[in-house]
């Protein structure tokens, strides 16, 4: 398998002539906050995007369906249009692999869910993943504790690392392997100088990492701690917001609306949703089987770190670190994880 | 002289171990290097992590709100008891505001009122620093010199603090039980609308930005202390009144709304602005409100607690030159 | 820049309202009117074959108290070019003191909409009493007048 490189300076008329077949992401900084967008200055220089690129396949606010005098249509679900995704970071890169087994768009892969959402998966399909790896990870990035790490090649089509005046290029999967095959990427054949550039930029990323702590047993420590006291602890500042959730790559949860003009026009719309907030459990009766930001911690970690392992056998969290960021009052999933494991020792240590 | 932060330890350490109260909410370190973050303090033990500076944007005024307290009953009490709470003078004047709509009990709360110079505006030290991680700070003579994994930049405090911070007009607060520090009166400055001079249709493009940004995560929401309904009007479904989705008009209407209900309340302590993760910035709309509040009614949150808000009670002679 | 994913960053005209063109374009205006005086008024307008501007939705409110801002606001989303609330003049509400309330309520509104540049003229108050036909008939020329000037409403309208 050749490894290829990728001039800095071309890239600019790559992404560029990509725009001809594509729709082409780019991660861009715009009022102190970055997100993908379309158009805008690309920066390679910044760590991974306040908002996470889940939003490019499933959109906050989505139309369903329309209707029209009588007429009902789907826009979302028969778009045949391209995305291609430039400058993802392997975090990023995985949480796309998890959603597309949550989605249903891999029944091949054992434990994918049953379930398929075409508006996902028709986005998806086809869908080019540039990754850019991290060669300077934040001090909140924690991938490496749960199977990732700044290079990690899940759910990448191609990944890109920083090798100063180049970009090393590697395919990661078929349609990465065709990509460079056919498309015109305007790169060369990688020397052996440049990979071992690459390698020691990346050994010297992967070591500024904080060292990971092993959560290997974490599913099981969880399965024994419901009812114990450690999640008022662990749950006590939350305000039950929805930042921690909007700004997560990996959590999925949405509501269904119906929204319209008049008796002639409307839509139904999903858009996301959050188990953070109290309303989302609250049953028509007026009860609410969550009433605290205790139950709705507990139900965020167990779902991260248990349900979903169970369902899809994976942890359900790339290691980001968005929502540390963006907490309102520096929640720290981290210091949870810690808490946990040492509430576990306790236990054990009891018996 | 003592350091405020011995001066804080040393009065919670004395008020628990006097038994006068069975809670601290407070301030601790936080996660990451210039944040904060709030701690529950039951033991006198823990009363060594309380700190209190620059970071601490939070307003604590939130964990008295009655749902929020309904949630931190632990096993071993039957309600919270006495609380003592740490305050900036516009928290303070949030906790008076609070007693004042009866959602709190003065004989319940210990109001530790504490001097504050200004709180961080972590956007305008992300803008200073080009969006540059940073890893550790000093503050001297003025100046914050930061570090992070290849520079070190000094910013200047009065460039990086928040600007409702920047023309606080009540730096003391002026009910309270205990006061750390020393007071700051003399540093009242007029508030400031930044729109000021601005056409009607330059600040209509202001608030389309940055509304824009909004992703509904109801943050500013929640970190308000005075927005404590049981049910908030945005999540009522039936009726429903907004529209959930981030469509332009059902956001900007959610955010008019909540400055509409909290008019003549509003202490413009900034924690919503502060607590919004996309960095949406809508103190002007709150300080217009409350600047209008000052003018027509003579009101201003939270300075007394022998008042009546303005919006729930009239004057016969009240202005009315915009009715026909 | 323009974003596809932002989709209302730039506000534009609505496409579901065929208001015509330009010149025959007739603004839509709702009237929320107190039962006791303005509702009264308004009638008496009527029964004296006093002539005003067809532009008005009239909705009958037992008290100008009873108006929450969100009704305000509710109207310019829903697409309305204008928005009248009038009540009983202060000191002769039929419940003593809904209009004093009201009266703090809609001065702060105003303020707040036109702060954030939706036009001034746009929403308006009144206080006009059971007998006040005439000085009804007035009111609504003013606003409607005010309104046709100001054009269709496109700040505020919601985008389906």
């Amino acid at each position: 398998m050749a490894t290829f490189k990728i001039k800095k300076k071309r890239l600019k008329e790559f992404i560029d002539n990509l725009t001809k077949e594509y729709r082409v992401f780019i991660p861009v900084e715009s009022d102190g906050v970055a997100s993908f967008m379309e158009i805008g200055d690309l920066r390679f220089d910044s760590y991974n995007t306040d908002r996470p690129p889940k939003e490019i396949f499933f959109p906050q606010t989505e139309a369903l369906l329309t209707y029209k005098e009588g007429e009902i249509s789907s826009p979302e679900q028969a778009s045949t249009e391209k995305i291609a995704i430039f400058g993802v970071r392997p975090c990023d890169a995985k949480s796309f692999s998890l959603l597309d087994r949550l989605f249903g768009m891999e029944p091949n892969v054992a434990k994918c869910s049953e379930y398929k959402d075409t508006y996902w998966i028709n986005k998806r399909t086809n869908a080019l993943i540039f990754t850019i790896g991290c060669n300077h990870p934040l001090s909140t990035c924690f991938c490496n504790w749960l199977n990732g790490g700044p290079f990690n090649k899940e759910g990448t089509d191609l990944l890109l690392t920083d090798n100063g005046e180049d970009f090393l290029v590697e395919h990661c999967s078929k349609n990465g392997e065709e990509f460079i095959k056919t498309k015109g990427m305007p790169v060369q054949k990688a020397t052996k100088v440049d990979i071992k550039r690459a390698s020691s930029i990346r050994k010297k990323a992967e070591s500024t990492l904080s060292k990971p702590v092993d959560i290997t047993s974490l599913k099981e420590d969880l399965d024994n701690l419901w009812d114990n006291p450690v999640w008022d602890e662990i749950a006590y500042k939350c305000l039950s917001c929805a930042a921690c959730s909007y700004l997560c790559p990996t959590c999925y949860c949405f509501d269904i609306q119906d929204e319209r003009a008049g008796n002639a026009r409307g839509k139904r719309i999903r858009i996301w949703d959050s188990c953070m907030f109290s309303l989302f459990t609250k049953e028509a009766s007026g009860h609410n089987p969550r009433p605290s930001s205790k139950e709705r911690m507990r139900q965020r970690i167990m779902h991260k770190f248990n349900y979903f392992v169970e369902n899809l056998g994976e942890f359900g969290c790339v290691g980001c670190g968005r929502c540390i960021r963006s907490c309102p009052v520096n929640v720290d999933i981290r210091e949870i994880i810690n808490t946990i494991k040492n509430v576990k020792l306790t236990v054990s240590n009891e018996k | 002289m003592q350091s405020l932060e011995n001066e804080l330890k040393e009065c919670a350490r004395k008020l628990l171990t006097e038994k006068k109260v069975d809670l601290i909410i407070g301030y601790k370190k936080g996660a990451l290097p210039l944040r904060s973050t709030p701690c529950f303090i039951r033991e006198e033990k823990d009363v060594d992590s309380l700190i209190f500076d620059f970071t601490c944007s939070n307003n604590l005024a939130t964990y008295l709100q009655k749902s929020k307290l309904a949630e931190h009953r632990t096993p071993n009490t039957e309600n919270h008891g006495k609380i003592g709470i740490i305050a900036k003078a516009c928290d303070a004047r949030a906790i008076v505001q609070l007693i004042v709509e009866k959602q709190v009990k003065k004989e319940d709360i210990t109001l530790i009122g504490i001097a504050c110079t200004g709180i961080l505006d972590l956007k305008k030290v992300s803008d200073g620093l080009d969006g540059k991680e940073i890893l550790n700070y000093k503050l001297q003579n003025g100046e914050v010199l930061f570090q992070g994994k290849d520079f070190k930049k000094p910013l200047k405090l009065s460039d990086i603090l928040c600007d409702v911070c920047k023309t606080c007009l009540n730096p003391d607060p002026s009910v309270y039980d205990s006061f750390i520090g020393e007071p700051i009166s003399g540093a009242k400055t007029e508030i400031v609308d930044k729109l000021e001079g601005l056409s009607p249709d330059e600040r209509w493009e202001y608030f389309e930005r940055e509304i824009s940004k909004c992703i509904r995560c109801y943050a500013c929401r929640n970190a308000c202390p005075l927005c404590y309904c049981e049910e908030c009007v945005v999540d009522r479904t039936n009726p429903q009144w907004f529209g959930k989705s981030t469509e332009f008009s059902d956001t900007f209407t959610f955010h008019i709304t909540r400055m509409l209900d909290t008019a003549g309340r509003c202490v413009g302590c900034g924690a919503c602005i502060r607590a919004c993760p996309t960095h949406v910035d809508l103190a002007p709309l709150g300080i217009k409100i409350e600047k209008e509040i000052k003018e027509r009614f003579g009101y201003t949150a939270g300075l007394s607690l022998d008042v009546i808000p303005p919006m729930a009670t009239f004057d016969e002679d009240d202005k009315q030159e915009f009715i026909m | 820049m323009s974003t596809k994913k932002q989709e209302y960053k730039k506000t534009g005209a609505q496409e579901h309202k065929s208001t015509g063109t330009q010149e025959n374009w007739q603004p839509k205006i709702i009237a929320f009117l107190c039962n006791w005086c303005s509702y009264a008024g308004a009638d008496l307008a009527g029964v004296s074959r006093i002539q005003y501007p067809p532009n008005i939705r009239v909705i009958r409110v037992p008290c100008s108290g009873r108006i929450n801002p969100i009704f305000v606001l509710k109207c310019l989303q829903n697409g309305f070019d204008g928005v009248l609330v009038s009540g009983c003049h202060p000191g002769n509400c039929h419940y003593i003191s809904g209009n004093y309330y009201a009266r703090r309520k809609f001065a702060i509104l105003k303020t707040l909409l036109e702060f954030i540049g939706i036009e001034p003229g746009r929403v308006q108050f009144s206080w006009v009493s059971a007998g006040e036909g005439e000085k009804f008939a007035q009111v609504v020329e003013k606003v409607a007048d005010d309104v046709k000037k100001l054009g269709p409403a496109k700040r505020f309208v919601k985008r389906i």
